[in-house]
């Protein structure tokens, strides 16, 4: 595949848009904790696909996203109104959806294989994605919708963010509420339906969180949020449309899930101030000080029995405490608490100091 | 009925047996979403298991793939213990990234590996009765019947040897775990067999299809009892109604068959969901209708019992005060008027000795919510009944 | 009391999924008191508040403020909702959520300025918060957490004031902070609602009281009403509080 090719650029486009709009959305998913609801809704879009096709006979990407579309609204009310009319929980409403509509849509899709039609050839493409299909008015359709997803981002930003914090305040303050949610929500479903082409229908809630997910970890302001996940999803859009052009029979769909994973384990692992590598360190850090203060304030302990504070004590004397370590007497030493002198060590005034505060500490703290 | 064709529906009964088992319980728990976790993230662990054995039916590729779904579970609940990212989002998170790499490992060995994707969602039922078990040289019927036939009775037998444990530890975790039985182990043993039962159903009927497997005659039969046995005898019974009038639907649309079980699950959930006696859609809002008027009664009833001045008394006042619409004080008032609760006289709406002694009732029990003081009262009212 | 009535509550009752949980309520509160609703668990405390404010939608009855209905007069209403009911992973900073008490005034689609910026900053130092604006509102203290929400409403500059279990889980110097802000609040001529849970604090704290379980059991001023046998009435078991007259 040649990269500076038509094609190509137009693909890289369209991928990089979609990722853009997907994260930026995916980040208001995240945080109203409706994760899975993405899922269920991409499922449930594909029996609209074939229907679409069913009825038009046509192959252009918009008819059958219109009915992608419809069929996606209808799965998320239907979600609605099992949680709020029957007693079943919001976990089994989204399976139940997500599992019934896309076996319904496998039916349909199977059974127009079979017809004499030759032309519904492409419907496959819905399930894990195939971003080589793109055309440029695909594109077009890409870019309009995100502009206008991003105008009213901006346009409607304060109201997003303090529904997202507080919507119980937003009620307070004369805030119509149910008008800023179904805007969220319709803007989601439309995302989700314009990614069915590029990444499918399987794998099309990844493509919301992934980029979310990560971008959290750096950050602890939402317009940062937002923008850094529309960056990484733009990039996983990219990266995984160039791997998977230029491998054969690869679908685009699962490439651009794991680029995103890989931002995503990137993140996690390697945030400075969320990330697990630098919380361990730290955690590490806090035991190592909790057991030298452990120590020291043993030998605080035994030298409160001599008038003498800085009166020597043999080193065999800790060895009915579990934790010192001749690690941990150096240390104490290079910190100035005691000295060491042969197999005896005392505590300078400085150390029993800093133990009589840790006493007194822990003291406070009960 | 040919003799492959009565193997089909027996195979796909005896999944439809083996997956609602584990589902009944998946949707108590309200962990019914980790089932389509678990179905995505076992393809790596077929495929790799495919890689060793060449067999999609050997044991060793099952135990492999299970492995992978309890390394989903684990996987998620640590993210959801680090606390980067909310719960639900771990789920998100780990199955479509472990089924892309299934996806591609497929995708990439084409040409020794002999799963398609199509196969991996859809399964391939029609092809199972071709696989053909051969035992000292006699045809013993298909692999995949004896495999998921196996599953099933190893599930059988854990039902009815933890019976009580996993119905003590579904409804109340610390009950269970000071009765001695160890919620962990339950809910790990839970999630394996879910694991097992998914990969020997994978073949059959595809990843997602599983999960509607589980979840759909669980959460139907649940709309009609809440008794875990009958519980689980329904959605027994919705599985294997659902398998076989899906494959004869299959038959007739010559579609896939898998996929027309499932419509088949949609289609019974839907009825149960609309018709169901007491759960079901139209008799809820049958009910909240009945309560409303009931709700409003009694209110109204309580503001004349709260309030002895005539003018808070007068017939207009239900539309002004309580600002009621006109339609609803007047069939709240004809309600009153009906069970002799109250009188009007000029225009002044008094209470009757009965209406009363039963708003003092009422209240009595909303406020101290004790069942026993309302027994006689559940008849005529909705309200106290649930 | 010869202060107007700031806020009227008319057969007011609610239902959760149709269940009761509110029952005809009718209350009077003046204005300029500092007034605590107590009762039991489940009795209905928050639920009053918020269907005073229109987030649940009562069966019947209705709301005034000042004589007009509450839908009218939002502006002259602020509200800190239990501290428990939002994410405190959110993204956002102290004084992002601050500002937020303007947004009402604001209305739909213009931006929060300097203007706003400066109020929310004085809010903040009110609360004694000013350090900690720029910091993530994960990384505060219960204690601080609940100053942020008193700031957002105070940044909303009402004439009366809701606050549900402000007092929960803080520490003790915040409890102290906030009962001082409110006192000044009352001082200002503000009507403040508390729903409250220590009994042992109600004498002290507040000069109006209002007994709820389920029905009104009883509401009136602190010295006037604030006994035992009120106490017998709301809890239904006999209770005896040490009450420091």
């Amino acid at each position: 595949m040649n990269f500076t090719d038509y094609t190509f650029l137009v693909i890289a486009i369209g991928t990089a848009i979609l990722g853009a709009v997907c994260g930026m959305l995916g980040s208001f998913a995240v945080l109203r904790k409706q994760s899975l609801l993405g899922d269920a809704i991409s499922h449930a879009a594909l029996p609209g696909i074939a229907i679409a096709f069913l009825i038009t006979g046509a192959k252009e990407s918009n008819v059958l996203l219109l009915g992608a579309l419809i069929s996606g609204l209808v799965g998320t009310f239907w979600i609605r109104g099992i949680i709020t009319k029957t007693h079943l929980k919001s976990d089994t409403a989204l399976g139940l959806i997500l599992s019934l509509f896309f076996g319904f849509g496998m039916l349909l899709l199977t059974f127009i294989q079979k017809q004499p039609n030759a032309n519904q050839a492409g419907l496959d493409k819905y399930l894990f994605g195939q971003a080589a299909t793109l055309l440029i008015a695909d594109v077009y359709l890409m870019a309009i919708v995100t502009g206008l997803c991003l105008f009213v981002l901006l346009l409607f930003w304060k109201e997003f963010k303090i529904l997202l914090f507080d919507a119980d305040y937003t009620k307070t303050l004369g805030f119509n509420t149910k008008f800023i949610d179904v805007l969220i929500t319709s803007f989601i479903v439309l995302a989700i339906v314009l990614g069915l082409q590029t990444v499918g229908v399987v794998l099309m809630s990844a493509m919301l969180l992934a980029p979310a997910a990560a971008a959290r970890q750096w950050t602890n302001s939402l317009s940062t949020m937002v923008i850094l996940a529309a960056v990484f999803g733009a990039f996983s859009g990219v990266f995984g449309t160039v791997i998977s052009a230029s491998q054969n029979n690869l679908s685009t769909g699962p490439v651009i899930v794991i680029v995103a994973g890989v931002f995503v384990l990137v993140s996690f692992v390697f945030s400075p101030s969320r990330g697990l590598l630098f919380k361990q360190i730290r955690f590490m850090k806090n035991r190592r000080d909790l057991e030298l203060y452990k120590t020291l304030s043993f030998m605080h302990h035994i030298a409160e029995t001599h008038e003498d504070i800085s009166h020597p004590h043999s080193i065999k004397l800790l060895n009915n405490f579990q934790g010192f370590t001749r690690k941990t007497l150096q240390e104490l030493e290079e910190k100035n608490y005691i000295t060491i002198s042969g197999l005896n060590w005392s505590l300078t005034p400085e150390g029993f100091e800093k133990a009589s505060n840790l006493y007194n500490q822990n003291f406070k703290d009960e | 009925m040919n003799n492959a064709q009565v193997e089909i529906q027996l195979i796909a009964s005896l999944v439809a047996i083996a997956c609602a088992i584990p589902g009944t319980f998946l949707v108590l728990r309200k962990m019914a979403m980790i089932s389509d976790a678990i179905s995505h993230s076992i393809l790596p662990g077929i495929v790799i298991g495919f890689f060793i054995t060449q067999d999609l039916n050997s044991p060793i590729l099952i135990l492999l793939a299970a492995l992978t779904g309890i390394i989903t579970v684990v996987l998620v609940e640590y993210i959801q213990k680090t606390g980067l990212v909310k719960e639900d989002t771990a789920i998100g998170l780990v199955f479509p990234i472990l089924f892309s790499i299934g996806v591609i490992m497929i995708a990439k060995n084409a040409n020794d590996v002999h799963l398609d994707i199509d196969a991996v969602l859809l399964g391939e039922l029609a092809f199972t009765p071709f696989d053909r078990l051969i035992w000292f040289g006699t045809d013993v019927g298909p692999k995949s019947l004896w495999l998921i036939g196996g599953i099933l009775v190893l599930t059988l037998v854990l039902l009815f040897a933890f019976f009580k444990e996993l119905k003590v530890s579904t409804f109340d975790e610390g009950l269970s775990a000071s009765l001695g039985f160890s919620p962990i182990l339950i809910h790990y043993g839970l999630m394996s067999v879910s694991s097992v039962t998914t990969v020997g159903a994978f073949e059959a009927v595809g990843a997602i299809l599983v999960v509607a497997l589980m979840i759909a005659p669980a959460a139907s039969a649940y709309l009609l009892t809440t008794n875990l046995k009958k519980m689980l005898l329904l959605a027994v019974g919705f599985g294997v109604f659902s398998a076989i009038s899906g494959y004869w639907l299959a038959h007739t649309l010559d579609a896939s068959i898998a996929g027309s079980i499932t419509t088949m699950l949609g289609l019974v959930f839907l009825l149960v969901y609309l018709f169901a006696p007491s759960k079901g859609v139209i008799a809820v809002l049958y009910r909240e209708k009945q309560q409303r008027t009931e709700v409003s009664l009694l209110t109204f009833l309580l503001h004349l019992k709260n309030h002895d001045e005539l003018e808070e008394r007068h017939v207009n006042h239900l539309r002004e005060h309580i600002n009621w619409q006109k339609v609803r004080a007047k069939s709240v008032l004809d309600l009153a008027l009906k069970n002799n609760m109250i009188v009007i006289n000029k225009n002044i709406v008094s209470l009757t000795e009965k209406g009363n002694t039963f708003t003092t009732k009422a209240i009595d029990y909303i406020i101290t919510n004790k069942d026993a003081q309302i027994e006689d009262m559940k008849d005529d009212f909705f309200l106290f009944r649930g | 009391m010869s202060n107007p009535i700031a806020i009227k509550v008319d057969d007011l009752t609610v239902a959760y999924n149709y269940k009761p949980v509110l029952w005809d309520i009718d209350l009077e509160i003046p204005e300029g008191v500092l007034m605590a609703i107590v009762g039991p668990n489940g009795a209905g405390k928050s639920t009053l508040i918020k269907s005073i404010l229109g987030i649940l939608k009562p069966i019947a009855g209705s709301v005034s403020i000042y004589g007009k209905p509450y839908k009218k007069q939002r502006d002259l209403v602020a509200y800190v909702p239990q501290k428990g009911s939002v994410d405190w992973d959110f993204p956002t900073t102290a004084l992002d959520v601050v500002t937020m008490g303007t947004y009402g005034a604001l209305g739909w689609i213009k931006r929060p300025g300097q203007k706003e910026k400066k109020a929310a900053l004085e809010a903040l130092e009110k609360v004694g918060m000013l350090p900690f604006k720029g910091r993530q509102i994960s990384q505060l203290s219960g204690g601080q957490q609940q100053r942020i929400f008193l700031a957002r409403a105070l940044v909303q500059n009402a004439s009366i004031y809701f606050m549900d279990e402000p007092f929960q889980g803080v520490d003790a110097t915040t409890e102290i902070a906030i009962i001082n802000i409110l006192k000044e609040l009352r001082k200002a001529g503000k009507t403040v609602v508390v729903v409250h849970h220590d009994l042992q604090t109600v004498p002290e704290y507040f000069d109006w009281v209002t007994f709820l379980n389920v029905k009104k059991i009883a509401t009136g001023a602190v010295k006037d009403i604030f006994n035992d046998d009120n106490l017998t009435k709301t809890y239904g078991i006999n209770f005896k509080v040490s009450v420091n007259k």
